[in-house]
C-alpha cells in the first residue's frame, strides 16, 4: 500500500495519507486533481470497484470533506481520495462519468449538503426529501431537535426533574452551593 | 403447479392455536418493573435514554433522604424501542423489562406510568431482561486503586502515606462517575462533586479548583482527611466500589500550583465594602468563614490561639494524614487575600470578646472542640494517664511527650486511632517495636473510626481490641500497671439513652505503663465573658443556639464549627459559608 | 406475457422503436406512451418504493426509481447520539437483516478507538452466529419471495413460517424478534441460552427439507423456469460499472463475497465456498441464493460446533455516559444477504460520531442498476427484477 501511494505522490499533489488498516488508506489530494486521481486509480491501479461517495461537514473549518471510496477486487485494498472543498458555494467536478452509479451519490451530496456537481445528470432532482424547503437537511447546523420540535407537537404533560436539583429544593434550599450548578438550573 | 405444491396438504398445521397466550422467551424485552425500594433515583436511565422515554417524577411514600433523591423513572411507550441500555446501566439493578408484551389500553395517557408503582400485571411475571452476565458493564465498578506505602515504610515515620492519583488514575476513576448529582445533598458543604469531577475528565483542572473553592477554600486538606459522606451514598456503592470523591479532589488541588491560584480563582483585586468582621479561632470554621467574607469585601482578622493557623486540622490530625504544608498551601492562599491572623492571642485573657464588638461590625467564633473528656475511673488522676487531644498538639507542637513500652488507648473514634498510629510510630523510632493496644466500648462492627483507619493500625502493628468497658486503672507502687476491662453489651438502653450494659464475669486487663482517653472532647466556652453570656441562648444537648444562619442570640455574634455542629472538617467549612452569607445579610440590612 | 406463451408476436411495426425513445424526450401527448407508478406499497418483498414507469403497450420505455417514504434521517440522528446509543437507531437503517447494523456500527466504534483487538473470543462467534441467522431468515423470505412476484405464493408461506422459528431462536438469544439490539460496542448483550443449539438444530433440518421442496416448487418450476430465464441479464462486464456486489455479481459469476475478499470476525476458520453461476439472469440470482441458503444453514451449524461453550460476552470499556474516541475515520464492511454492506464512520474527539454514512448495495442495485435494466422489459416482470436485485429501500434513504 505505501508504495503504491509513494508511486502516486510523484505525480499527484497527496498532502496526506493515513493508513487505517492494512487494507484501507485515506489519501488527501487538492480539490483539482481528485477526479484525475480516482480516474487513475480506476484505468491503471485496478481500483475498479466504486463502493461509496460521502461527505463530512467540518463546520468549524468552513470546509466539506468529500471521499471517493475505491476498492481493488483482486489485491482486496481499499483507497479512499479525500478532497476538502469550500462549504460556501460548494462546487466540485462531477465523475459521473466514471461509473454509472456516481450520479445518484452526486444527486444525494446536492440535495442533503448542498454541494453542487454541473453537469451530472438529475442533479438538481429531489432524491429522498421531496419538497423540503429547510437548509439541506444533512449538514452540522441543521438541527433535527429544533426542527421537530418546531414541526410536530409533542403530547403534553411530560416533565422531568433532576436528581441533584430536586434535592437540593427538598432538602437544602437555602444553602450556598457552588455556581456551576447555579447556571445548569437557570 | 408441481405436486410438491400438495405436500403439505395433510400435514399437521404449524399455526400457533392460543396466540394470545403465547409466553415470550425468558429473556424477552417487554415492559418495564422497577423494584421501587432498590431505585434510589439517581436519573442514569434517563441520561441513557436514546429517545427521550424516560423522566424523573416525585412518587407518593417516596421519601427525598440522603442517598435517594426521592424520584422514580416514569417511562413514555410512546417513545420507548425497547433497546434495555436503561437496565444495562441501572446502577442499583432495580430496573428490568419483564417477558409480557400484550398490552391494550383504549387511554393514551395510561402508557405513561412509574414502573414498580403504577399497578400493573405483569409485575409477577419474573422473566425478562435484566442485565446481561458475566461481566458485563458499562462503567468500571472497581476504583482505581490509590498508591499507599507499605506498612513497613510507613510505620517508623511521620511521612505521608497515602501518595495520591496520577493523570492516568485520576481520570480513570472520574470517567467512572455517572454525574448523578445524589452526593451533593450528602456533602455538609453541598460542593459540586458531578462538576469537578466532570472538569478531571475534561482535564480542566482550573475550572476544577474554581468549583472547588465555589463551596470549599480548603481543599488540600479536605481532598485528604475529609470524611467522605458523599462516597456512603455515592450511587456507584450499590454494585460496586463507591467514586474516590475525597481523592478526585485532592488531585485537582494537588495539580493546581499555589501561585497561580489568585489568577484561577480571579481574586486579584477585591473590592472592600470597608466593614470588618473579628473571626475567633483559625480552624475550618474561622478559614471559610474569613474566605467567603474577604470575597464579599469585607476586612477580616482572626484570633489564634496558639502560635500557628488550622486548630484541629494541624493539632489535631497526625502529619502522616495530614501534611503540615498541604495545611499551610490552603491557609496561606486565605491570608494572601488580606486576611490579617493574630498569633497567641486568647479571647478573654489578651482581648475580651465586647473589645471585639466595639472594634468590628461582627464577630465569627469557630473555636472547636479543644477540651478532652475523661473516663473519671479510678487511677485516671496519675500523671500517665493522658488526653488524646494534648498528646496530638504536643507532638505537632515537637514537644517531646512521654513514650514507655506499653501504651493503652481507650477509645474507639477517628481521634483514637489518630493517637494510637502516633504513638506507635514513636515506639517504632525509639524501641524499634510497636506495643499499642486501643480499646472501645463498641464492638468492632460498631467501631465509630473509618474502617480504613483500624485496618492500617493493625498494618502497623497496633492492636485493635474493641468491646471492653475501662473499669481501673491498675496503679502499684505510684506506677501504671495495666488497666481492668469487662465485656460490653451494650451502649444504649431502650429509649436510645447512653447507658452501657457489661458482663462483669468476662474481665480483661490490658498490661500499660501509660494510658490515653480518646473518648471524645467538649468545648470551652470560657472566652464569652458575662455580659455576653447572659443574652446567649442555649439549645439543647448543652449546646449554643443558633438560627439558620449560625446567628446566636446576641446578634453580632455568629458561631459555627464543631461547637454547633459535626464534629468534623467540613461541617465547619459548611458552617463558616453559611454563616459568612448571614454575616453579610446581617450587616448589609443593618 | 400471455403473447409469449401463445406464442403471438403483435405487430409492433406501428408502434415507435423501443430504442429510440430513451431519454427524455418521451412525448406523453402523443398518447403513445403511458405513464404508470408502480408502489410506494410494498411491491412483493422488498419496502416501501416507487418506480415510475413509461410503457409502450406493455413494455418499459424508461424507469425512474423514487425513495424517500421510509426517511427519517438515521444517519443525522445517529450524529445527535453517543456511541453507545448508536445501535438501536441504526437497525432500522435495514430492517431485512438489522444485526449487519449492529455489527457495522459496533465495529467503527471498536475501530476508531481502538478496542476492536479487546472483543472476547465468544463475543466473536456470537456475532457470527446472529449475522448469519440474520442472513438465514432473510433468504428464508428473499428465496421463495422471488417465486413471489412470479405469482407463486406457496413457497412464501413455507419460508414464512420457518423465518418465524428462526426469529423464535433469535427471540431466546437477543430478546427480540425482528430488531435484535444484540451487538454493542465492546460485545454482545448476552451468551446462548440454554438448550439453544437443540432447538436450533430442530429447526435446521426442517429448513434442510424445505430447501429441497423449494427447489422442487420453484426451480422445476416450468412456469418459473420460463419467466426467470434470461430476465434482466446482468454481465460481467456491468459489474464494476454499476458497482454490483453480493449474489448479483455472483449470479453472473464474478465471485465477490467479504467474507472470503476481507474476513472478517472468525470468517476464515470455516468452511465455504460462496456460490455462483454464469448466466446472470434473475434464475440465476435466485440460484445462486438457494445455494447460499443451504451454505448458510452449513455455516451456522459449524458455527455452533466450532463456539466456545462459554467466555466474556464484552469487554471492559470506560464509561459509556462520557466515552469519547479520537478523531478519525474508518470504513468497514460485511457480506449481507445483499452483498457489500459497509459503513464510512468519521469521529472527531467529542462523544458522539461526527458522521455515519451507510453504503447499502441497494443504492446502486435499485436506482443506476434498475432503472436501466427496466427498459424493455414487460410491465409483469417489474416486481420480479426489483426483487431479484434485493432491493431494501431503507438502506436508500437511511
Amino acid at each position: 500500500m505505501k508504495e503504491l501511494i509513494n508511486k502516486l505522490s510523484k505525480d499527484f499533489n497527496i498532502t496526506d495519507a493515513v493508513y487505517q488498516r492494512p487494507s484501507l488508506t485515506f489519501v488527501t489530494v487538492p480539490k483539482g486533481v481528485a477526479i484525475s486521481l480516482v480516474t487513475d486509480l480506476r484505468d491503471y491501479e485496478g481500483y475498479s470497484h466504486f463502493v461509496m461517495m460521502s461527505c463530512v461537514d467540518w463546520i468549524e473549518e468552513g470546509k466539506f470533506q468529500l471521499l471517493y471510496l475505491l476498492h481493488n477486487p483482486e489485491t482486496k485494498t481499499d483507497i479512499g481520495v479525500k478532497t476538502f472543498i469550500d462549504r460556501e458555494n460548494a462546487e466540485m467536478a462531477s465523475a459521473h462519468h466514471l461509473w454509472k452509479q456516481v450520479w445518484t451519490y452526486q444527486r444525494e451530496l446536492k440535495e442533503a449538503f448542498g454541494i453542487d456537481f454541473p453537469g451530472s445528470p438529475r442533479v438538481d432532482e429531489d432524491f429522498v426529501v421531496e419538497g423540503w424547503v429547510e437548509m439541506p437537511h444533512m449538514r452540522r447546523d441543521f438541527d433535527t431537535k429544533e426542527y421537530s420540535e418546531n414541526t410536530y407537537f409533542p403530547r403534553p404533560g411530560r416533565e422531568t426533574n433532576d436528581p441533584a436539583t430536586y434535592m437540593r429544593k427538598k432538602l437544602y434550599p437555602n444553602e450556598p452551593i457552588t455556581a456551576k450548578k447555579q447556571d445548569n438550573d437557570k | 403447479m408441481p405436486f410438491t405444491a400438495w405436500s403439505k396438504v395433510v400435514k399437521e398445521p404449524v399455526t400457533i392455536k392460543d396466540p394470545l397466550n403465547r409466553e415470550a422467551a425468558p429473556r424477552y424485552r417487554g415492559f418495564h418493573d422497577n423494584d421501587v425500594d432498590e431505585c434510589i433515583g439517581c436519573g442514569t436511565c434517563e441520561a441513557i435514554c436514546e429517545n427521550e422515554a424516560i423522566d424523573l417524577v416525585p412518587v407518593d411514600g417516596i421519601e427525598t433522604k440522603d442517598g435517594d433523591s426521592g424520584l422514580r423513572p416514569k417511562i413514555d411507550y410512546g417513545r420507548c424501542c425497547w433497546c434495555a441500555l436503561c437496565v444495562d446501566i441501572c446502577t442499583t439493578n432495580s430496573l428490568r423489562l419483564t417477558n409480557e408484551y400484550k398490552w391494550i389500553d383504549t387511554d393514551p395517557d395510561n402508557f405513561r406510568f412509574v414502573p414498580g408503582v403504577d399497578k400493573k400485571d405483569w409485575y409477577d411475571k419474573k422473566d425478562g431482561w435484566r442485565k446481561p452476565e458475566p461481566n458485563y458493564e458499562f462503567y468500571g465498578l472497581k476504583r482505581v486503586e490509590m498508591g499507599e506505602l507499605h506498612p513497613e515504610e510507613r510505620d517508623d515515620s511521620f511521612i505521608e502515606m497515602i501518595q495520591g492519583y496520577s493523570k492516568e488514575q485520576a481520570e480513570a476513576e472520574a470517567d467512572r462517575c455517572v454525574e448523578c448529582g445524589i452526593c451533593t445533598a450528602t456533602c455538609p458543604a453541598h460542593m459540586g462533586i458531578p462538576e469537578y469531577i466532570k472538569a478531571i475528565r475534561n482535564d480542566d483542572l482550573e475550572e476544577g479548583l474554581r468549583i472547588l473553592y465555589d463551596t470549599n477554600p480548603l481543599p488540600e486538606i479536605c481532598g485528604r482527611i475529609c470524611t467522605h459522606k458523599c462516597e456512603t451514598v455515592c450511587t456507584m456503592g450499590h454494585k460496586g466500589d463507591p467514586i474516590s470523591i475525597r481523592w478526585l479532589k485532592r488531585y485537582i488541588a494537588d495539580q493546581n500550583p499555589s501561585e497561580k491560584y489568585k489568577k484561577i480563582l480571579e481574586t486579584d483585586k477585591l473590592t472592600k465594602n470597608g466593614k470588618k468582621v473579628a473571626i475567633i479561632g483559625s480552624g475550618p470554621a474561622g478559614l471559610s468563614a474569613a474566605y467567603y467574607l474577604s470575597l464579599l469585601g469585607y476586612d477580616i482578622e482572626i484570633f489564634e490561639k496558639l502560635a500557628e493557623a488550622g486548630g484541629m486540622m494541624r493539632f489535631g490530625i497526625p502529619e502522616y494524614r495530614l501534611p503540615y504544608d498541604q495545611i499551610d498551601k490552603d491557609v496561606n492562599y486565605i491570608l494572601s487575600l488580606g486576611v490579617k491572623i493574630h498569633y497567641n492571642t486568647t479571647i478573654g485573657k489578651d482581648i475580651t470578646l465586647e473589645k471585639l464588638n466595639e472594634d468590628f461590625d461582627a464577630v465569627f467564633a469557630g473555636t472547636g472542640l479543644h477540651l478532652g473528656r475523661s473516663t473519671r475511673i479510678e487511677g485516671t488522676e496519675h500523671k500517665h494517664v493522658y488526653q488524646s487531644i494534648e498528646l496530638l498538639r504536643k507532638i505537632t507542637e515537637g514537644e517531646e511527650i512521654h513514650v514507655p513500652e506499653k501504651i493503652v488507648v481507650i477509645g474507639g473514634g477517628n481521634v483514637a486511632m489518630d493517637i494510637t498510629r502516633s504513638l506507635a510510630r514513636l515506639q517504632k523510632i525509639k524501641y524499634g517495636k510497636v506495643q499499642v493496644t486501643a480499646t472501645s466500648l463498641e464492638t468492632e462492627e460498631k467501631m465509630p473510626a473509618d474502617r480504613e483507619e483500624v485496618v492500617e493500625a493493625r498494618e502497623e502493628g497496633c492492636v485493635v481490641n474493641p468491646g471492653w468497658s475501662p473499669q481501673r486503672i491498675e496503679i502499684v507502687d505510684g506506677k501504671i500497671k495495666g488497666l481492668h476491662v469487662v465485656q460490653c453489651l451494650s451502649l444504649f438502653d431502650e429509649t436510645g439513652n447512653f447507658n452501657p450494659q457489661c458482663n462483669m464475669k468476662n474481665e480483661n486487663f490490658f498490661e500499660a505503663d501509660m494510658v490515653v482517653e480518646s473518648i471524645g472532647q467538649g468545648m470551652d466556652l470560657s472566652y464569652i465573658s458575662e455580659p455576653t453570656k447572659e443574652h446567649l441562648e442555649m439549645g439543647p444537648r448543652g449546646r449554643i443556639k443558633v438560627n439558620d444562619y449560625f446567628q446566636t442570640s446576641v446578634g453580632w455574634l455568629f458561631m459555627g464549627g464543631d461547637t454547633i455542629q459535626g464534629p468534623d472538617v467540613i461541617h465547619g467549612i459548611a458552617n463558616g459559608h453559611k454563616a459568612a452569607v448571614g454575616i453579610d445579610n446581617f450587616l448589609t440590612k443593618k | 406475457m400471455i403473447n409469449k406463451f401463445l406464442g403471438f408476436e403483435p405487430d409492433k411495426e406501428k408502434l415507435p422503436s423501443l430504442t429510440a425513445k430513451i431519454g427524455d424526450d418521451i412525448d406523453l401527448s402523443s398518447h403513445k406512451y403511458q405513464k404508470i407508478w408502480l408502489g410506494p406499497n410494498h411491491p412483493g418483498v422488498t419496502g416501501n418504493m416507487s418506480v415510475e414507469l413509461w410503457v409502450q403497450g406493455n413494455t418499459v420505455v424508461k424507469a425512474k426509481t423514487h425513495v424517500g417514504y421510509l426517511h427519517r434521517g438515521f444517519e443525522k440522528l445517529i450524529e445527535r447520539r453517543l456511541f453507545v446509543q448508536g445501535f438501536p437507531t441504526s437497525i432500522r437503517m435495514c430492517v431485512a437483516e438489522p444485526d449487519t447494523n449492529e455489527y457495522l456500527i459496533a465495529t467503527c466504534t471498536e475501530q476508531l478507538s481502538g478496542y476492536d483487538k479487546a472483543v472476547p473470543e465468544m463475543a466473536k462467534w456470537l456475532r457470527m452466529l446472529s449475522l448469519e441467522m440474520a442472513r438465514l431468515q432473510g433468504l428464508l423470505r428473499g428465496v421463495p419471495g422471488q417465486g413471489g412476484t412470479f405469482a407463486l405464493g406457496l413457497g412464501v408461506q413455507w419460508g414464512v413460517y420457518l423465518r418465524d422459528l428462526i426469529l423464535d431462536r433469535f427471540e431466546e438469544l437477543t430478546g427480540a424478534r425482528v430488531y435484535h439490539m444484540y451487538i454493542i460496542p465492546g460485545g454482545v448483550r448476552g451468551l446462548l441460552p440454554d438448550g439453544f443449539k437443540e432447538r436450533m438444530e430442530d429447526n435446521l433440518r426442517d429448513i434442510d427439507d424445505f430447501i429441497i421442496r423449494i427447489r422442487r416448487l420453484m426451480f422445476h418450476n416450468s412456469v418459473f423456469k420460463k419467466r426467470a430465464k434470461g430476465l434482466a441479464i446482468v454481465t460481467p462486464e456491468m459489474v464494476d460499472k454499476y458497482g454490483i456486489v453480493g449474489t448479483t455479481a455472483r449470479g453472473c459469476g464474478v465471485k465477490r463475497d467479504v467474507r472470503k475478499d476481507d474476513p472478517y470476525l472468525h470468517y476464515e476458520q470455516l468452511d465455504f465456498d460462496p456460490p455462483t453461476d454464469t448466466d446472470g439472469d434473475v434464475y440465476a440470482r435466485t440460484w445462486v441464493r438457494w445455494q447460499e441458503l443451504i451454505q448458510t444453514v452449513d455455516l451456522i451449524r459449524q458455527i455452533m460446533a466450532k463456539m466456545p461453550d462459554k467466555g466474556d460476552i464484552k469487554t471492559p470499556m470506560p464509561n459509556v455516559l462520557h466515552w469519547k474516541i479520537p478523531k478519525g475515520e474508518t470504513y468497514v464492511r460485511l457480506e449481507s444477504g445483499r452483498g457489500e454492506y459497509g459503513m464510512y464512520y468519521v469521529t472527531d474527539g467529542s462523544d458522539k460520531p461526527r458522521r455515519v454514512n451507510l453504503r447499502g448495495p441497494s443504492y446502486t442495485h435499485a436506482i443506476a442498476l434498475l432503472e436501466d435494466l427496466l427498459v424493455g422489459a414487460d410491465v409483469a416482470d417489474v416486481h420480479g427484477i426489483m426483487v431479484s436485485l434485493q432491493t431494501c429501500p431503507p438502506e436508500i434513504e437511511r
